[in-house]
């Protein structure tokens, strides 16, 4: 009864426990990881994914459990510890300096990086990999000027090199369009040809279906399904796995209509430019009608100008120059401030970098929330939990208990708070930016709703999306950002996807 | 029915642990060896200097706290760092770094005599107090406030600028003593005019302790709820914690900057105010004694909250007191306490830097 037919996998866990306080984040987990396999983590929001995995980077110390390397019986104890046990991982908020090249980020990560950096083996040896991997980044560029799909591929580069077989990914396509996930699967293949194990956190089924070799699905903290073949499973199978109830199938979503196209415009832009911080444009002479009643979905590859577009409309960004009219708005004033008042409210982009306060409880954000949009100075923390209650009730996104630290919940979690606000507010404009990234499927589909509801309602929604299939799904027209400029303005229904993209990347004819 | 769960997912006994996943009585230990060993570094540094390390420490306990006379000394000596501390504490919510208690406690110090000068004989008693301390507090908040106005307008560091404007207060100080306010002639030693006795204030209790201290406790826990129960500190707590988030909540980030300028500067000033009405009574060279840099440290060490910030304060003001006793029974240096000021700051870097929760 000899076992060594069976290779020893790369990594093995065994009934890893991990509790913050009273709180169960990850409740005897087992799983192992096998050389070139892609494998999938999968479980909705807070299941404990990502607690999982910083236990395996050395960040977390698990309470208890057994975490076997290559046979052995490691305790991992920080994550250069990890990576010394060829272990790395790509996090989902970037952890590359941005003022320093890429081969600098690099060679700086390197396990003998020598004492006086060579400039030209350094390069060499990362074109090298690119090539060898199809990562495709230019070595001598500086990393802040990377857009984050090629940010992405420095920090896999990065973690490639300090010799990693077995490579974490946090939600890494969270952040990618649809093709930009295509190409990294592209790049994990050849990963697994080379003997790499892969773990792999994703939300979407597509994704696993295309990627995923095995799969292992958390809930609550525990493991449902362990090293499983996801072919051997239903869509439907795969989702009640996540989320332990079956489905019932989304009503169909109303066609978007051109019955509103002349419906009152809430906000107008003549001209419109906004200034980055860097000193160039980052809108420039933009002309746009956003219409009562109506979603009009933004679409553009990353940086043309969408964040711009959402920080003038809220009264962050200053205009350079052409004109913000606001006749569908009873405003006093167009400063954040009299904006929110007066109805306009906005899912930002990055959550945890621009709206969570750090230390602050749900209920704080709340109160912080209901009083700066009803334009009262008095903060009421208590009465928060209440209101809180109701809007959830009313969302339906299930969102976390008031009286837990924000900064302390799942991005997905966070995320959910965000929306439960912002899409019960009964608004005047909603300027939602990437509303579903980081949500598990069902809380996607919410969201979805609740976004059509708004609409409904007559409430202006502007969706910013990077998945063209959403803004599709959702909006009644799109509109193309390149360079800052307007590309185009398609109306939704019967789209050409091939002229949207065109219009994506090359701007306007 | 659902059982969909809500996060969090499921709740057991409460259970120890910490994030960087060392027991609790570990780090306990590892705090208590680190205090332990900084008071034994600093006991060898007093036999280098030829004083008895066994004895010391009861020397500096007699000479600042366990003796009534030298412990209202010690309280009355915390006054003004202890407000200066809270004129940390209060830009440091908002995510300001004020550097500048000394020039803000100096300021209010020559608006105290200023103000008490312009009364004369003629007012004294609770009027002159509250003038006096009004005065104060103006002075200081403009002080500070200017270092705040230059940070919101044109976003000029308010660690330096803060730091820079103790200079002047300095050299504003000595002017007045020596041009405007001098007293006596040219021989005697150099001090402003005085304050009238009808002007200064009352000894509560014991022969020192004047009311000055009580006052200062109320202030501490006037600016503990001030912090904790208001919406103007909750304002301070959300554009400290992150400023973006508070610009994109509409909040008047830049305002509420400011405003945690003044109001930390005019604490500074009353605890100028209130060293010149309870101790001193008149302005003289380096009165000051570098309270604000003490206070500094003392913010810093009660982590930005007031009452350890109390604590901390008065902790110094019984360090510095007891070098007092080193000097007079012991023979070393009063100014040997400040190696022990300085061992313990250092201690409380490393424990916090050890001890800190790994989140990320
Ligand atoms: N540092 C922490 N302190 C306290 N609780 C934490 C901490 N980190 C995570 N948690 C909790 O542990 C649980 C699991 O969180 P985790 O981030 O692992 O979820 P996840 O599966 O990655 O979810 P998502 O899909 O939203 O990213 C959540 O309830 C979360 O609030
Ligand atoms: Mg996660």
């Amino acid at each position: 009864m000899t076992t060594d037919a069976a290779p020893v996998p790369l990594l093995e866990v065994q009934g890893l426990t991990k509790r913050f306080g009273s709180l169960v984040a990850n409740d005897d987990v087992t799983f192992t990881v096998r050389a070139g396999e892609v494998h999938g983590l999968l479980g909705e929001n807070g299941a404990g994914k990502s607690t999982l995995v910083k236990s395996l980077y050395g960040i977390h110390q698990p309470d208890a459990g057994r975490v076997v390397v290559d046979g052995r019986d490691e305790r991992i104890a920080s994550p250069s510890h990890a990576r010394d046990l060829g272990i790395g991982m790509v996090f989902q908020d970037m952890r590359l300096i941005p003022a320093l090249t890429v081969w600098e980020n690099i060679a700086l990560q390197l396990r003998d990086t020598p004492r006086v950096l060579k400039p030209r083996d350094a390069q060499r040896a990362i074109t090298d990999a690119s090539a060898h991997y199809g990562l495709d980044v230019d070595p001598s560029a500086l990393v802040r000027d990377l857009s984050i799909g090629e940010w992405q591929r420095a920090e896999l580069l990065k973690v490639l090199l300090a010799g990693a077989r077995v490579l974490i990914l946090d939600e890494p396509t969270s952040v990618l369009t649809p093709q930009e996930a295509d190409a990294l699967f592209d790049v994990l293949r050849r990963l697994t040809a080379d003997g790499v194990g892969v773990i792999l956190i994703a939300h979407k089924i597509r994704e696993v279906r295309q990627i995923a070799d095995r799969v292992t699905v958390l809930r609550g903290g525990r493991t449902v399904l362990a090293d499983t073949d996801p072919h051997e499973l239903t869509d439907a199978e795969l989702v009640r796995a996540m989320v332990g109830t079956s489905v019932k199938p989304v009503s169909r979503r109303p066609e978007p209509t051109d019955e509103t196209a002349d419906a009152p415009v809430v906000v107008s832009l003549r001209g419109a430019s906004v200034l980055r911080p860097t000193g160039v444009l980052g809108l420039d002479g933009v002309d746009l009608d956003i219409r009562a009643g109506r979603i009009l979905g933004v679409a553009g590859i990353a940086g043309s100008g969408q964040g711009e577009l959402a920080d003038l409309l809220v009264g962050v960004a200053p205009l350079r120059s052409g004109s913000m009219e606001l006749p569908g708005l009873d405003a006093r004033g167009t400063t954040t401030g009299d904006l929110r008042v007066a109805g306009v409210v906005d899912v930002v982009a990055n959550p945890v970098h621009d709206y969570v306060v750090r230390g602050m409880t749900i209920s704080d954000h709340v109160a912080l929330w209901e009083a700066t949009t009803a334009g009262r100075r008095r903060f009421d923390v208590r009465g928060a939990a209440t209101t809180f209650a109701r809007r959830d009730e009313r969302a339906g996104l299930r969102a976390a208990d008031p009286s837990r630290r924000l900064d302390q919940l799942s991005g997905g979690n966070i995320q959910r708070v965000l929306l439960t606000l912002a899409l019960t507010q009964d608004a005047r404009l909603v300027i939602a930016s990437y509303p579903t990234r980081g949500l598990d499927v069902l809380t996607t589909e919410r969201t979805h709703a609740l976004l059509l509801e708004a609409r409904d309602r007559g409430e202006a929604v502007v969706l910013v999306s990077e998945d063209l299939d959403e803004l599709l799904a959702l909006s009644d027209e799109v509109v193309v950002l390149h360079h800052g400029r307007v590309a185009g303005t398609v109306p939704a229904v019967d789209a050409d996807r091939d002229r949207l993209g065109l219009l994506m990347t090359e701007g306007a004819a | 029915m659902s059982v969909l769960e809500k996060d969090p997912p499921k709740v057991v006994e409460p259970a120890r642990a910490t994030a960087s996943g060392q027991p609790f009585w570990r780090r306990l230990l590892f705090v208590v060896a680190a205090y332990l060993l900084c008071l034994a570094v600093f006991a060898a540094f007093a036999a280098t200097q030829g004083a008895d390390p066994a004895s010391i420490f009861t020397t500096m306990l007699q000479s600042s706290v366990l003796d009534w006379g030298t412990l209202q000394q010690t309280l009355v000596r915390s006054v003004p760092i202890v407000l200066a501390a809270l004129a940390c504490t209060i830009p440091a919510r908002a995510g300001l770094v004020n550097v500048g208690g000394e020039g803000q406690i100096i300021m209010g110090s020559v608006a105290a005599v200023g103000v008490g000068l312009a009364l004369g004989q003629a007012v004294g008693g609770p009027v002159a107090w509250l003038a006096i301390v009004a005065g104060a507090a103006v002075a200081g908040a403009v002080w500070c406030g200017i270092c705040g106005f230059l940070r919101v307008r044109l976003n000029a560091s308010e660690s330096v600028t803060t730091l820079f404007f103790n200079f002047i207060a300095a050299d504003v100080m000595l002017y007045v003593i020596y041009q405007v306010w001098r007293e006596g002639d040219a021989t005697s030693l150099p001090q402003s005019e005085p304050l009238t006795s009808d002007q200064l204030l009352p000894a509560v209790g014991g022969l020192q302790l004047t009311l000055a201290v009580p006052f200062m406790v109320l202030v501490v826990v006037g600016v503990w709820a001030l912090l904790k129960y208001t919406s103007w500190g909750f304002r301070l707590t959300v554009a400290g914690g992150n400023p973006t988030a508070a610009l994109r909540s509409g909040l008047p980030v830049r305002r509420i900057l400011l405003g945690s300028m003044l109001a930390g500067g005019a604490l500074a000033g009353i605890g100028g105010a209130l060293n010149v009405m309870g101790a001193e009574g008149a302005l003289r060279p380096g009165m000051t004694a570098t309270f604000g840099y003490v206070a500094f440290l003392a913010n810093f060490l009660g982590g930005s909250r007031p009452f350890p910030v109390l604590g901390a304060a008065v902790l110094f003001s019984a360090i510095a007191n007891s070098g007092n006793g080193l000097q007079l029974s012991e023979g070393l240096n009063g100014s040997a306490v400040n190696v022990l000021l300085g061992l313990i700051v250092l201690t409380m870097l490393v424990v916090s830097g050890r001890t800190k929760e790994a989140f990320s």
